[in-house]
């Protein structure tokens, strides 16, 4: 082995500092990774979604596709839509009887994906018109609904080990896919991948086309089958990061364990710990989100917010992210909020009593 | 929906990429340059490069390949952009057309639809036996392209790469199979491996060999040929060979200094190789090799040696007998020359010739030094050692040495009087009406004389030295012949019945006369003049030209003549004086100048009317036909076309108000104004005192002068050898401001300069002291023995010399990111004021810094004021009288108090980083890291910012400008450009505080400035095209360019031409245009909008006649409301109209 040689970065190569990187960006040197970084580790929030007098728990949430409003699911099965601009309520709709835990907006903004928890039917598809929730299809026995992704003309449905796709416009089943060796994770939750052509369900990869089932990735958990990687190579399941095509194992990311994976499109990812049904008031749960780069998996930051984190949505070129931000256990949440982040901003320097001192006339 | 014209008025300059080969044919050795979007083709010549072609590509250049398929004898090109467009290029020979033609033999998107585009950029090899092009474009995938013989579709196929952060790729030589090696690196370092590809299961099949941890900042492979094999690996401080068994290294102190990018292979063996690195030194690499007991070649030892200093290269490429091309991103291109002997400074590298780059440009501003009327850009420019100012001005430049005054001038000609051995011209002479005068120049000194034999009580036409050692005077009653030798006249030619004579047109051997309708022919002999034919035409000459049009002639066959009355142009054969051609010009302005010339090979006629404009035509000689024909303005007075020569090449002076010097580039005439006022009359002047000069008849005085080398931008380089990052101009104290930095390195008695240059070359240097409230930030105290350290300096630069007078060095942590020149409240003095960071390498952004307030008074800068914030200052603007800056996440308002000190007015937060500002009226525009355009506004009454309106577009900034009070501009950083509108018309408050992106399109090239003002001159008469306002913008890759606003309908109809022209002109490597001016970026690809690609338009000009009626047809043209067809003649001058604003 080589010598290591002598780094000299501070005039050659990119500083951590951003003010030593800003000429060599213009100079053309290539200054991204570090520039994703710096904005990924600052989140300031920018609005706080609640109503007032009513005593909610907001559940799941999703951004619309023009990122105006937020939908966000109530454990007693409302859907309430917020705007964010001015973070007042513009319509709600009553889904479900019971607790939302899921809720999709599709990308042309005319449809909406719901899931709860026990009464029938569990899932349903609604169009959206003129802040009316109009139920288009029902999936009576789906515990969990997704869109397609690349072309949004399927929903594909879990339960348990079990994936079916439907056709978004017929409602018809197109297929049924059932693992001939299952898994059965806990929270197994089927998912196309980013090209449509894959899906995953319950650890086990399915050619969409053929129904045939691709591989069976190990199972090194309980809770979950996991998630596409964006770059249409990877798999994330748990902590384990899955080769695509040669099925090995690339890597584990000990701080994805239990975690909740959101993919931004500005090429990071949010994790975040799954509320467990299982644990007792008592449980001090983990209460922050992180950000990892969705190149290499290197840790960005990690945000604590202190309260339970019940969902986190990124909106569409990720600016903006979503918390369901729940103070209190999970029989007895006392305050529900739903907190929208704006991404790479710091606190004002104005919250911080030790900064800026001799300020006035501030705006804000 | 924004109207906006984009414009190149400076192509890129920086180098991405070079190749050298066989490319226009199988003997030619060309070499091939790659600047951003464009390729320049050169032949190698004994003399020098000598350029062939200019090719513009829809894309900017990711990868650039030569490769000569099996059993051919010429190389082709393969170009992959950076849109993941593929194409692969032959050059041919057009006969018939007599120009080299590029055929895109195939092409191909190779792109992907999902896919991360890896972060260590853009990879693209080809194998040496060419049978398969390699990519690594996408994280974890590697795409093979199979070079398959006649396919005209490129089509790529992705293999699964499991090696991650891949450093480089090459293909080894003498494999069976095409065999890959990479450089990848995981947590335990970096590694090199090797993968064998089959072509037929179109999979990586072995690993051949591999090496675990090469040296951690492993940055290069270079592949070796047979019999050698294997490859070379570069790293930061070490060199190794391996071939699989064989690992030799070498670990030369030399080279730890900088990183290695770029070499170049000497020989075919694979032996030699030329190393450059980001210090701008260049190494040469030898193998050492043996032959081993079994007969088999081995490399023995590995041995570096400095050859010199360069440019900072980007790319190398090694041309013929001991000359390299050096392609520089950083500094000037390069021709050198290696010698085998070193130079008194141990170099053994001689610079041949130096190719202008303007890039990066990190900063401008636009000034009128001359007052003028024509802004000059003042640039910025280059990194590092290669850091420099450039002066940039539209036209050419006229250099006065000496001035005479004398008003009056009609007409103006060199001569060598009594000293026939000299190649030097000693005398001017002068026409008047009604007398001549005779200037000699003895040395600097210019003396009134006489010379016998000549007439001086009369206005001479024509006046020149011609064959046998004579001088002739055409004066309006006769033509004379004069022995220099003797001063007496030997022959008089007089028209019969003594008629006066009208125009003339002379050459050595050739004197015609007009008079009237007639017109002579007489025959310049030894002592006498023979008139040898007549003819009468059916109206009165206006004008004449008999000037030789071949390389070296004496005599012409033709003459060209200007008509009255009819207006037209007609062409005689010599000697008869036969009419051979004629072309009516239309309209009623008389032709006043006529001139034959040959530009680049091809003859021209040019005819210049009394109204300015200008109509010119190609000439076939022996027939006289006129073809091509085209019309420009170059003035509004009667013009006079003179021919001059510079650097060995024909040009044309136009003399009128607007003094036009025309010439050719690409084929194409160029015109190119000048920077004088005005010149009625003009001459070549080659004297012993103003050698290679012109002399210029203004209307009071002759000026001696030089002329700058002819082209259409002209720039001066003021070489600083640090980097200029900031400029200001401060027109009080006649001075620029620019920040820059220097490199010093720690060495036992502290912080030493690397290197002298501009910072450290002045007489008059202070420094900024550590001040305790900003002590240095823990940790970055001890520098370490041999660490370079940044060193930033404010230098105070003279407006006309370029020299520094006053440099201030700041703190050794403290950044200087911004500098401003401005008057402050009721303070008289105009200040320099700098924006500054104190840097802790440690942590993700500045804690702390200053603002700085300077004067600059006596010869000396003195620091009046300063001011400590929180954080980086990265932007200064002043504002009403105030300072504007935008520190960290901040943008915050200073009072000048009346006791010179920075008060806190107000503050907006609402950033990442606020990384640009700029005003107008009470509203700020700011660019953010991130977050896109932002619209303040200041309310006096509150003494507070408001936020207008804001684009939520996730846009990286690297540029913002205002264009006016509803449209906003912006740059980011993926080429990008786009234009965001304020709707205060909007109905609903959120519908008010948006900022839309009304306009986008891609660029191509990253702007890192924006600057109001104009390269045109003003004062020039009226034009055509209405276009409002003017942002200059300056780019990474060395561009200037500009926008302006338009009106809709001439919008719409830009928009029509453009479309035409994407189809009559077909595209190198079959990229459409649409897809190469869309909005791009990893998260979207938005369709053009709102921008008129003007590179495009101006292109119609380069169109034949016939292509350009094929565009033509059917346009609709808006004529005093009136919709009507456009002809080719209207949109040539609209075009052309187009042409001039930049």
């Amino acid at each position: 082995k080589c010598p290591d040689p002598r780094p000299n970065r501070n005039v050659t190569g990119m500083g951590v500092n951003f003010a030593t990187r800003f000429f060599k960006r213009h100079q053309g040197f290539n200054s991204v990774k570090l520039d994703r970084r710096f904005v990924h580790s600052n989140f300031h929030v920018a609005r706080i979604l609640k109503i007032p007098d009513l005593d909610l728990c907001f559940t799941t949430c999703d951004f619309t596709s023009d990122a105006s409003s937020l939908m966000i699911g109530t454990h007693s099965g409302e859907v309430r839509v917020f705007h964010i601009n001015d973070s007042t309520e513009d319509f709600n709709a009553s889904c479900s009887d019971s607790y939302i835990n899921n809720i999709k907006c599709s990308q042309n903004g005319r449809m909406v994906l719901t899931s709860s928890t026990w009464h029938t039917p569990l899932s349903v598809l609604w169009s959206v018109e003129n802040k009316q929730f109009i139920s288009k299809t029902n999936f009576d026995d789906e515990e969990y609904v997704e869109f397609s992704k690349l072309i949004q003309d399927k929903v594909l449905g879990t339960k348990g080990e079990k994936a079916t796709i439907y056709d978004i416009n017929t409602g018809q089943v197109i297929r049924t896919l059932t693992p001939t060796i299952f898994n059965q994770y806990n929270k197994n939750r089927a998912t196309f991948c980013p090209t449509d052509e894959l899906i995953l369900s319950d650890g086990v990869l399915w050619d969409f086309r053929s129904s045939q089932q691709i591989h069976k990735f190990d199972k090194l958990n309980n809770t979950l089958s996991g998630v596409f990687h964006p770059n249409g190579l990877e798999v994330v399941s748990n902590t384990e990061v899955w080769d695509l095509r040669t099925f090995h194992l690339l890597r584990t990311i000990p701080a994805l364990d239990q975690c909740q994976v959101r993919f931004s499109p500005q090429n990071v990812l949010y994790a975040f710990s799954i509320q467990s049904e299982t644990l007792d008031d008592e449980h001090v749960y983990e209460s922050s989100f992180k950000v990892l780069d969705s190149y290499d998996y290197s840790s960005i930051s990690t945000t604590d917010v202190r309260k339970s984190i019940y969902d986190l949505a990124v909106n569409s070129n990720g600016c903006q992210i979503a918390l369901c931000e729940n103070q209190g256990g999970y029989e007895s949440v006392s305050e529900s909020v739903v907190r929208v982040y704006t991404v790479g901003r710091k606190r004002d320097p104005e919250d911080d009593p030790d900064e800026d001192d001799e300020e006035m006339g501030s705006d804000e | 929906m924004a109207h906006n014209y984009i414009v190149t008025a400076q192509k890129p300059t920086a180098v991405n990429a070079c190749v050298t080969g066989n490319f226009t044919s199988e003997t030619d050795l060309n070499l091939i340059v790659a600047k951003n979007s464009r390729l320049e083709i050169f032949l190698v010549t004994p003399e020098g490069l000598k350029p062939i072609k200019e090719v513009g590509i829809y894309g900017k250049t990711a990868v650039l390949k030569l490769f000569r398929p099996a059993d051919e004898k010429k190389d082709l090109i393969f170009i992959l952009t950076q849109a993941y467009q593929a194409m692969i290029l032959e050059c041919k020979y057009n006969k018939e057309r007599d120009d080299f033609e590029i055929i895109t033999k195939a092409h191909g998107n190779v792109s992907d639809k999902v896919g991360k585009p890896a972060e260590t950029g853009i990879l693209a090899v080809i194998d040496p036996k060419a049978r398969v092009i390699g990519m690594r474009l996408y994280e974890g995938l590697f795409k093979i392209i199979p070079l398959e013989k006649d396919s005209s579709e490129l089509k790529a196929y992705s293999l699964r790469m499991e090696d991650v952060n891949v450093q480089d790729v090459e293909f080894l030589y003498g494999c069976n199979s095409p065999t890959l090696i990479v450089i990848h690196q995981d947590l335990n370092g970096r590694h090199i491996k090797t993968h064998e590809i089959s072509l037929r299961e179109k999979e990586f099949v072995k690993v051949s060999w591999k090496q675990d941890n090469v040296e951690t900042e492993a940055t290069m492979l270079i592949p070796v040929p047979t019999p050698l094999g294997g490859a070379i690996v570069i790293g930061q401080e070490s060199i190794v060979y391996h071939d699989g068994s064989t690992y030799v290294a070498t670990a030369p102190p030399i080279i730890k200094q900088s990183t290695i990018t770029c070499y170049a292979r000497v020989d075919t063996k694979g032996r030699r190789y030329l190393l450059g690195n980001m210090s701008g030194n260049l190494f040469m690499l030898f193998l050492e090799a043996e032959t081993n007991a079994q007969g088999n070649l081995y490399v023995k030892d590995l041995k570096v040696e400095l050859l010199g200093e360069i440019s900072i290269p980007e790319c190398i490429t090694y041309l013929d007998n001991g000359v390299l091309f050096i392609g520089s991103r950083h500094g000037d291109s390069q021709l050198v020359k290696l010698n085998t002997v070193a130079d008194e400074n141990g170099a053994y590298v001689v610079p041949m010739e130096t190719f202008t780059n303007l890039g990066p440009i990190l900063d401008m501003c636009v000034v009128d030094l001359e007052r003028q009327g024509q802004g000059q850009i003042i640039t910025c420019s280059g990194s590092f050692k290669d850091g420099t100012l450039r002066i940039i001005r539209n036209g050419i430049g006229i250099q006065e040495h000496a001035c005479i005054d004398l008003p009056g001038i009609k007409g103006m000609w060199a001569l060598q009087v009594g000293i026939e051995d000299s190649s030097y011209d000693n005398t001017l002479v002068l026409s008047f009406v009604g007398h001549t005068r005779i200037l000699t120049l003895t040395g600097e000194e210019v003396e009134e004389t006489e010379i016998d034999g000549f007439l001086s009580d009369q206005q001479t036409f024509y006046c020149a030295n011609v064959f046998f050692g004579q001088i002739i005077q055409v004066t309006p009653t006769s033509a004379r012949l004069i022995k220099c030798d003797n001063k007496s006249m030997v022959s008089e030619w007089s028209p019969p019945q003594s008629r006066r004579i009208g125009v003339v047109a002379c050459n050595q051997e050739q004197l015609v006369c007009a008079s009237g309708c007639d017109i002579f022919y007489i025959e310049i002999q030894d002592g006498k003049l023979v008139e040898t034919s007549t003819i009468q035409l059916e109206y009165e000459i206006a004008c004449l030209d008999v000037s030789p049009l071949d390389d070296g002639a004496t005599k012409s066959d033709i003459v060209a003549v200007g008509l009255w009355t009819d207006i037209s142009v007609c062409l005689l054969k010599l000697p008869t004086l036969e009419r051979i051609f004629t072309e009516k010009l239309g309209g009623e302005i008389i032709p006043r100048s006529i001139l034959v010339a040959k530009f680049e090979g091809i003859n021209y006629l040019l005819c210049a009317l009394g109204d300015g404009s200008m109509f010119y035509f190609v000439l076939d000689k022996d027939s006289g036909k006129l073809t091509d024909q085209k019309k420009v303005t170059l003035g509004t007075q009667p013009t006079i076309l003179k021919t001059f020569s510079s650097l060995s090449t024909t040009n044309v002076f136009a003399c009128s108000d607007r003094p036009t010097v025309i010439y050719s580039s690409n084929h194409k005439l160029v015109f190119s104004n000048v920077n004088l006022k005005e010149v009625n009359h003009m001459c070549s002047l080659n004297a012993e005192a103003y050698p290679d000069s012109l002399a210029l008849a203004t209307k009071n005085s002759v000026i001696l002068g030089t002329i700058d080398e002819i082209q259409k931008l002209h720039i001066r380089t003021v070489t600083l050898g640090e980097s200029p990052r900031r400029i200001a101009y401060q027109e009080t104290s006649s001075t620029f401001g620019v920040i820059t930095v220097r490199t010093d390195i720690q060495d036992s008695s502290g912080l030493k300069p690397l290197r002298s240059s501009a910072s450290t070359l002045t007489n008059n240097i202070t420094t900024s002291s550590n001040l305790p409230s900003l002590s240095r930030p823990a940790g970055v105290v001890s520098v370490e023995y041999g660490q370079e350290m940044e060193i930033h300096n404010l230098l105070i630069v003279d407006q006309n010399t370029f020299e520094v007078l006053h440099a201030h060095q700041f703190m050794q942590t403290e950044y200087a990111l911004s500098l401003m020149s401005a008057k402050l409240g009721e303070d008289p003095n105009t200040y320099y004021i700098v924006g500054t960071a104190i840097v802790n390498p440690e942590e993700p952004d500045p804690k702390a810094g200053r603002i700085i307030v300077f004067h600059f008074s006596d010869g000396k800068l003195h620091q009046i004021a300063e001011k400590e914030i929180k954080g980086a200052c990265y932007s200064l603007v002043e504002f009403n009288g105030k300072v504007l800056a935008s520190i960290n996440t901040t943008v915050r308002l200073f009072e000048w108090t009346s006791d010179k000190d920075l008060r806190l007015e107000c503050s907006h937060f609402n950033n990442v980083l606020a990384l640009f500002l700029k005003t107008k009226g009470d509203f700020i525009l700011v660019g953010d890291l991130m977050r896109s355009i932002t619209l303040l506004q200041y309310k006096q009454m509150e003494g507070s910012f408001e936020e207008i309106a804001r684009d939520y577009e996730p846009n990286w900034m690297t540029a913002i400008e205002i264009l006016d009070d509803d449209n906003f501009l912006g740059a980011e950083n993926g080429s990008n450009l786009f234009v965001g509108q304020k709707d205060s018309a909007a109905t609903t408050d959120e519908e008010r505080q948006q900022m839309p992106e009304v306009a986008q399109f891609h660029l191509g090239d990253m702007i890192n400035v924006f600057r109001h003002g104009s390269l045109a001159m003003q004062n020039v008469g009226e034009r055509t095209t209405p276009t409002q306002g003017c942002v200059l913008y300056g780019t990474v890759s060395g561009a200037i360019g500009l926008v302006t606003q338009i009106p809709p309908d001439f919008y719409d109809f830009l928009r029509h031409l453009e479309e035409r022209l994407t189809h009559t002109i077909k595209s190198v490597g079959k990229i459409d245009h649409a897809t190469w001016r869309s909005f791009r970026t990893d998260q979207k690809v938005e369709p053009c909008e709102g921008f008129i690609d003007g590179d495009l338009v101006e292109s119609f000009l380069d169109l034949s006649r016939e292509k350009m009626r094929e565009c033509a047809s059917g346009l609709q043209i808006d004529n005093n409301g009136q919709k009507q067809e456009a002809t080719v003649d209207d949109i040539i001058k609209i075009v052309e109209d187009l042409t001039r604003i930049h």
